[in-house]
C-alpha cells in the first residue's frame, strides 16, 4: 500500500468538508426539522406543543388537502407524458435538419426554457387574455367560442401544462437530440439496405435505442412537476386559487397565510413520501420495462 | 455559533446604517397601484420635499390583496415590517386579532392634532376595536357606475345635465343596457366577472339594496339573506348570459373595456377616476361621467371600504421615538393634505377637507357624493375584510355563477356550507 | 448530422421538415409577441384587431419599467445571488465530488448515498423550516438569506462524480508514482481536465439560480431586495391599463439569460445533457 491512509482522510476531510457543511446546514437539519415541526402546532416562527398525530389525522378529513392532492396529480398527468412526447418530436423533426438551420431552430425550442417562470407568466397571461389575448384571435379565426382558461376550473390546469410543456420541453428535448445522436448511423445504413421505411426504422431502431432516454426523461419530469408551484401560483392570482391549489402552494398558504407551522409541515411530510416513494417506484419500473425493450 | 456571528455582523451593519443617516427614514408600504398610486407617489415626494433635512418616505407598493397581505403578515412575524403601511379598514378587525397592529393611543392622535371629531362615525367606528383605535382613516373609496356620455346620450339615457336615467329597478337597467348595446356598444357593462375578489363589492351592495347581511348576531347568511344574495347574484349573471356583461374579464381588461368605448358603463371603484382623468387630459377618451349605483332592488346601497394608514407590531424590535414621531407626522400630514389624494377619486376621511370649497366643487366626486349616505361597511368581524376568509370563500363561487357555469341558488349553497365551517 | 444525411429524401421526409421548421415558428411566436407588445403604446395594445408589427414603436414602457421600479437594484441583487450560488455551488461540488470519486475515506458510501437521496428529495417541501431557520439567523431580506437555501443542488456533485469516476486510472497511479502529494494531483493532473465541465455547469447553475422564483419569493418583502423575476410579479408600480408596460418588465427581467444562452449555446446544451447523466 503506498497510500498513506491518515494522511488520505485529512485530505479528503478537507475537500468534502464545505460540502458537508452546507449539505447538513441546509438539507439534513431541514428535513429532520420538518419532520418534528409536523407533530407540533408550532406556528410559522417559534415552537409549538408536541401533538402527536393530530395534524395528520386532520388531513384526512381536509378537504383542501385533498383537493391539492388532487390537482397535483391531474397536472403530473397533464405535463409529464404529453411533454415528453412533444419533445421527442420536435428532437426527431430537429435532428433531420442540419447546419445553420438546426441550429436557429433548435434556439427556437430552447430559449423558453432558460426563461424565469415570471416571464413565462406574463408572456402567456397576455397571449390568453380573454379580451385582447393572440391566442383568443385564433380561436375568433377558427369559429371556436373564446375560452377564459385562468378563470375556469376546467381549462385551468390543461392550460397551465401546455405553458409548462412550453417552457420546459427544451431541456427534455435537448436530452433526446443528444440520445438521437449517440445512435450509430451503421444502424441506419444497414435499415437503409433493407428498404426500410422511414416510420419502421423509428420503431424498429430509433425507439427501442431511445428506451433510456426516454425512461430518464421521464423520471426527471415526474419528480419536477410533483413540486409544481411557481406557474399555479402566478397564474391563479386574481382567478381561482382555492380551486387550483395544489401541494407545494397548499404549505406556502397553511404556513405562510394562514401561520400554521405544524399542520403546513405535516402536508410537506406527505408530500415528500408521496415523492419518494414515487420516485422509486418509478426507477424500478422503468428498468424493469427497459430491461425488456432493449434486450 | 452562527446565530452569534450574525447578529454581531447584523449589528455593525445597523450601525453603520444609522450614522449614515441623519435624517429619519420612514419604510413605507402600500398597495396603490390602481389608478390611485401615482397621486400617492405625488403625495409622497411633496412630503419628502416638505420635510427635505428631517424625514424621508421610502415607499414600496406591493401587490393588491393576498399577496401584500400575506408580506406583512409573514414579515411582522419575523420583525422585517415596515414603520407605516396603508391598510384597508375592513381588515383591522382580522389584524387586531393577530396581532398584527399597533395601537394608535389617545396620545399619539394629540401629538398628530387629530381627533375623532375629524371624521365620519362609521370610520371612526371601523378603526376601533374594544375601545382602541388601530388605524388613522385616510379616504372612503366606494363604488360607483362609470359611464360613457357619448353612448349613453344616443340611447336617450341621459337627462339635460348629462346625468343617466331611467337605470333604476332591474328591469330598467337591464332594459337600459340593451338600449346603449344598441346604440353601438358592444357590450352594456363592463364588469371584472373574472374576479369574484372585485365583484364582492358589487354583490355586497345590491344584497345592501334589499337590507341583506352577511352576518347576523354572529350567524352566517341567516334568515332571508341566503334568498338575498341570490337575488343579487341573479341579476348580475343575467347580464352575462343576455350578452349585456362581458364575460369572464379581468381588471385591467375592464377598465380597457370601457376607456376604449367597447363598453357604455363599468361598475368600478372611484380610484379609476385618475384614469379617466389622464387619458382624458391626453385627448384619448370620450366624455365620461361617475354616478353612485343605481338603485337596482329596494334603496340605493353602496358597498364602500377605507383606506387608513396603520403601524405594524414588529416582533422583536420597537421604534425609537424619534422614528414613532416621524411615522405620526407622516400620518397626519397625509389627512391634512388628503385635498390631492380626493383628485384620485376617493372621498377624503378627513373632515375639514371635505368641508373646503375646493373640493366640494371637484367633479366627478361631487356628483356621486351623494352616496355617503347610504354606504354599508363589511360586518365587524375577524372573519370578514379584504383578503379576509369570508372574503375568499365568497368570492370563489362567484366567477362561475357570474359567467353561467353555476346556478345563483347552487352558488348560495354552497357558500352557506363553507362558510358554515368556519 | 449523418443521420439526417442519410435519410433518403422524400416527400414524406420533406414534408416533416417544413413542419419542423414551421412549429418551431410557432413555437417562439409567443417571445416575439411579447416583445413587439412591449414596444407599442398601452392604448394601441388593447386595439380589438392584431397589429403585428406596432404603429408607433415607443420605448415608454421599458423607460417607465426602469425609471418607475426598482429593477436596477433588482439586476444587482439577482447578479449577486446568481453569482455567489453559482461560485460557492460549483466549488463545493467539484471538491466534494472529486473526494468521493478519487479518494478514500471512511463515510464516503454513506455520504454518496445521502447525496443521492436528496436528488429525490423535493426541497419545496423544506420551505417552512427554510424560513425558520433564515429568521432565526435574522438574515430574512437579506441577500444571504437568498442565497443559502439554493446553495443545495445535487445535480452538479452527481455530474462532477461521473466526471471524475471516468478518467482512467492511470492518471492518478502514474501521478502517485511520481510521488506527487494529492494537491499536486488535483491541481495539476485533474484540475485542468474539468474546466470544459466547469464552463458548463456553472453557466447552468446561473441560469437556474438567476430564474428561481419560490424561495427567493417567500424570503424577501422589501422591494429593494428582491431579484428580478420575484419584483416584476410582486411589485406593482404601474396604473390604468398596464399590459405592455408588465411585459416591458418581463423583457428585461429575461434578457440577461437569454443572453447567456445565445452566447454560450453550446455549453448550455453540453451542461443539461450532463446534468442527465448522458455524456455529452
Amino acid at each position: 500500500m503506498i497510500r498513506n491512509l491518515a494522511k488520505e482522510n485529512l485530505i479528503a476531510l478537507v475537500f468534502v468538508a464545505p460540502f458537508v457543511a452546507l449539505f447538513g446546514l441546509l438539507f439534513i437539519y431541514p428535513t429532520i426539522a420538518m419532520f418534528i415541526t409536523s407533530f407540533t402546532d408550532a406556528p410559522l416562527i417559534g415552537a409549538g406543543k408536541w401533538v402527536g398525530i393530530a395534524n395528520y389525522v386532520r388531513l384526512a378529513s381536509d378537504a383542501k388537502f385533498g383537493l391539492a392532492l388532487w390537482n397535483t396529480g391531474y397536472f403530473v398527468l397533464l405535463s409529464v407524458i404529453p411533454g415528453t412526447f412533444v419533445a421527442l418530436l420536435v428532437a426527431v423533426g430537429v435532428s433531420r435538419l442540419s447546419g445553420w438551420t438546426q441550429a436557429i431552430v433548435l434556439a427556437l425550442f430552447f430559449l423558453p426554457y432558460i426563461l424565469p417562470v415570471s416571464v413565462v407568466y406574463r408572456l402567456w397571461d397576455w397571449v390568453l387574455n380573454f379580451q385582447f389575448g393572440l391566442a383568443m384571435h385564433v380561436l375568433d379565426a377558427l369559429w371556436i367560442p373564446r375560452v377564459p382558461v385562468f378563470k375556469t376550473i376546467t381549462w385551468f390546469m390543461p392550460a397551465v401544462a401546455v405553458v409548462t410543456i412550453w417552457w420546459t420541453a427544451g431541456f427534455s428535448f435537448l436530452l433526446f437530440l443528444a440520445g438521437l445522436r449517440a445512435i450509430p448511423p451503421e444502424i441506419y445504413e444497414a435499415a437503409a439496405l433493407d428498404n426500410s421505411n422511414g416510420w419502421t426504422t423509428f420503431r424498429k431502431i430509433t425507439w427501442p435505442l431511445l428506451w433510456p432516454v426516454t425512461a430518464l426523461v421521464l423520471t426527471i419530469q415526474l419528480i419536477l412537476q410533483l413540486k409544481i408551484f411557481d406557474q399555479v401560483y402566478l397564474f391563479s392570482v386574481g382567478g381561482r386559487p382555492n380551486d387550483t391549489m395544489v401541494m407545494v402552494q397548499y404549505i406556502y398558504v397553511k404556513a405562510l397565510v394562514n401561520n400554521q407551522g405544524g399542520q403546513a409541515a405535516a402536508i410537506a411530510v406527505s408530500l415528500f413520501v408521496i415523492v419518494i416513494a414515487i420516485s422509486v417506484f418509478q426507477f424500478l419500473l422503468l428498468r424493469l420495462a427497459g430491461g425488456d425493450d432493449s434486450k | 455559533m452562527f446565530k452569534k456571528l450574525f447578529t454581531a455582523t447584523l449589528l455593525s451593519t445597523a450601525l453603520f446604517a444609522s450614522s449614515a443617516f441623519a435624517k429619519e427614514t420612514v419604510a413605507w408600504w402600500d398597495f396603490l397601484g390602481g389608478g390611485d398610486g401615482v397621486r400617492m407617489k405625488q403625495l409622497i415626494s411633496d412630503f419628502n420635499k416638505d420635510h427635505a433635512d428631517k424625514i424621508e418616505i421610502e415607499a414600496t407598493t406591493l401587490e393588491w390583496g393576498v399577496p401584500f397581505y400575506t408580506k406583512v403578515q409573514t414579515s411582522s412575524a419575523v420583525g422585517e415590517a415596515p414603520d407605516i403601511m396603508t391598510y384597508h379598514a375592513s381588515r383591522i378587525p382580522l389584524a387586531v386579532s393577530q396581532g398584527i397592529l399597533q395601537e394608535i393611543t389617545p396620545d399619539d392622535y394629540k401629538t398628530m392634532g387629530l381627533s375623532k371629531a375629524d371624521y365620519p362615525d362609521a370610520i371612526w367606528n371601523a378603526i376601533t376595536q374594544d375601545g382602541k383605535q388601530y388605524a388613522v382613516p385616510l379616504d372612503t373609496h366606494p363604488i360607483v357606475l362609470y359611464y360613457n356620455k357619448d353612448i349613453l346620450g344616443k340611447a336617450g339615457l341621459l337627462d339635460d345635465k348629462g346625468i343617466p336615467k331611467g337605470l333604476n329597478g332591474a328591469e330598467n337597467f337591464k332594459a337600459a343596457l340593451g338600449k346603449a348595446k344598441a346604440a353601438g356598444a358592444k357590450w352594456g357593462i363592463a364588469g371584472v366577472t373574472a374576479d369574484g375578489n372585485f365583484m364582492y363589492r358589487t354583490i355586497y351592495s345590491l344584497m345592501g339594496q334589499q337590507d341583506g347581511e352577511l352576518m347576523t348576531d354572529g350567524k352566517f347568511l341567516a334568515g332571508d339573506n341566503p334568498k338575498k344574495l341570490e337575488n343579487a347574484l341573479a341579476v348580475l349573471s343575467d347580464w352575462t348570459k343576455s350578452g349585456l356583461q362581458s364575460p369572464y374579464t379581468d381588471y385591467p381588461s375592464a377598465v380597457a373595456l370601457f376607456t376604449s368605448g367597447s363598453a357604455a358603463m363599468m361598475i368600478n371603484g372611484v380610484w379609476e377616476v385618475p384614469t379617466m382623468t389622464d387619458l382624458k387630459a391626453k385627448g384619448k377618451l370620450f366624455e365620461w361621467g361617475a354616478v353612485e349605483l343605481p338603485t337596482i332592488f329596494a334603496h340605493p346601497s353602496t358597498y364602500s371600504d377605507s383606506h387608513t394608514f396603520a403601524i405594524p407590531v414588529n416582533k422583536g424590535k420597537t421604534a425609537t421615538p424619534e422614528k414613532h414621531a416621524a411615522v405620526l407626522e407622516v400620518m397626519s400630514w397625509m389627512d391634512k393634505h388628503s385635498l390631492f389624494w380626493a383628485t384620485a377619486g376617493h372621498i377624503p376621511a378627513y373632515g375639514p377637507v371635505r368641508a373646503t370649497d375646493e373640493y366640494k366643487k371637484m367633479q366627478p366626486n361631487a356628483t356621486y357624493s351623494p352616496l355617503t349616505a347610504n354606504m354599508i361597511f363589511d360586518p365587524k368581524s375577524p372573519l370578514f375584510g379584504v383578503a379576509g376568509p369570508v372574503f375568499d370563500v365568497m368570492s370563489t363561487y362567484f366567477v362561475p355563477t357570474l359567467n353561467g357555469e353555476m346556478d345563483p341558488a347552487q352558488a348560495v349553497e354552497k357558500i352557506k356550507t363553507d362558510l358554515g365551517k368556519m | 448530422m449523418t443521420y439526417a444525411n442519410l435519410q433518403r429524401w422524400n416527400l414524406a421526409g420533406g414534408l416533416v421538415t417544413v413542419l419542423t421548421v414551421l412549429v418551431a415558428v410557432i413555437w417562439a411566436f409567443p417571445l416575439y409577441w411579447g416583445v413587439i407588445t412591449s414596444l407599442k403604446p398601452e392604448d394601441e395594445v388593447v386595439r380589438p384587431v392584431l397589429e403585428f408589427w406596432p404603429e408607433h414603436f415607443t420605448f415608454e414602457n421599458y423607460i417607465s419599467a426602469i425609471t418607475r421600479t426598482q429593477i436596477g437594484r433588482w439586476y444587482i441583487n439577482s447578479l449577486i445571488v446568481a453569482g455567489s450560488v453559482t461560485l460557492i455551488t460549483v466549488f463545493t461540488c467539484l471538491l466534494c465530488g472529486y473526494a468521493i470519486s478519487q479518494l478514500k475515506f471512511p463515510g464516503r458510501r454513506i455520504l454518496w448515498g445521502l447525496i443521492l437521496a436528496s436528488f429525490m428529495v423535493p426541497t419545496q417541501t423544506l420551505i417552512i423550516n427554510y424560513f425558520e431557520l433564515m429568521a432565526s439567523f435574522g438574515l430574512l431580506n437579506t441577500l444571504p438569506g437568498i442565497i443559502l437555501p439554493q446553495l443545495i443542488n445535487p445535480v452538479i456533485i452527481i455530474v462532477y462524480k461521473q466526471f471524475f469516476d471516468s478518467v482512467p486510472k492511470d492518471f492518478r497511479e502514474a501521478a502517485v508514482m511520481d510521488n506527487a502529494s494529492e494537491w499536486r494531483i488535483f491541481y495539476k493532473v485533474f484540475m485542468p481536465m474539468n474546466w470544459g465541465v466547469t464552463a458548463a455547469l456553472s453557466i447552468v447553475c446561473f441560469i437556474w439560480t438567476w430564474n428561481a422564483f419560490l424561495w427567493p419569493f417567500l424570503a424577501v418583502s422589501h422591494a429593494e431586495m428582491m431579484t428580478v423575476p420575484v419584483g416584476i410579479t410582486q411589485v406593482n408600480d404601474s396604473f390604468g391599463i398596464s399590459y405592455a408596460h408588465r411585459l416591458a418588465a418581463a423583457v428585461l427581467a429575461g434578457l440577461p439569460v437569454a443572453v447567456t444562452y445565445l452566447i454560450f449555446q453550446r455549453r448550455v446544451t453540453q451542461a443539461i445533457t450532463l446534468s442527465a447523466g448522458i455524456k455529452g
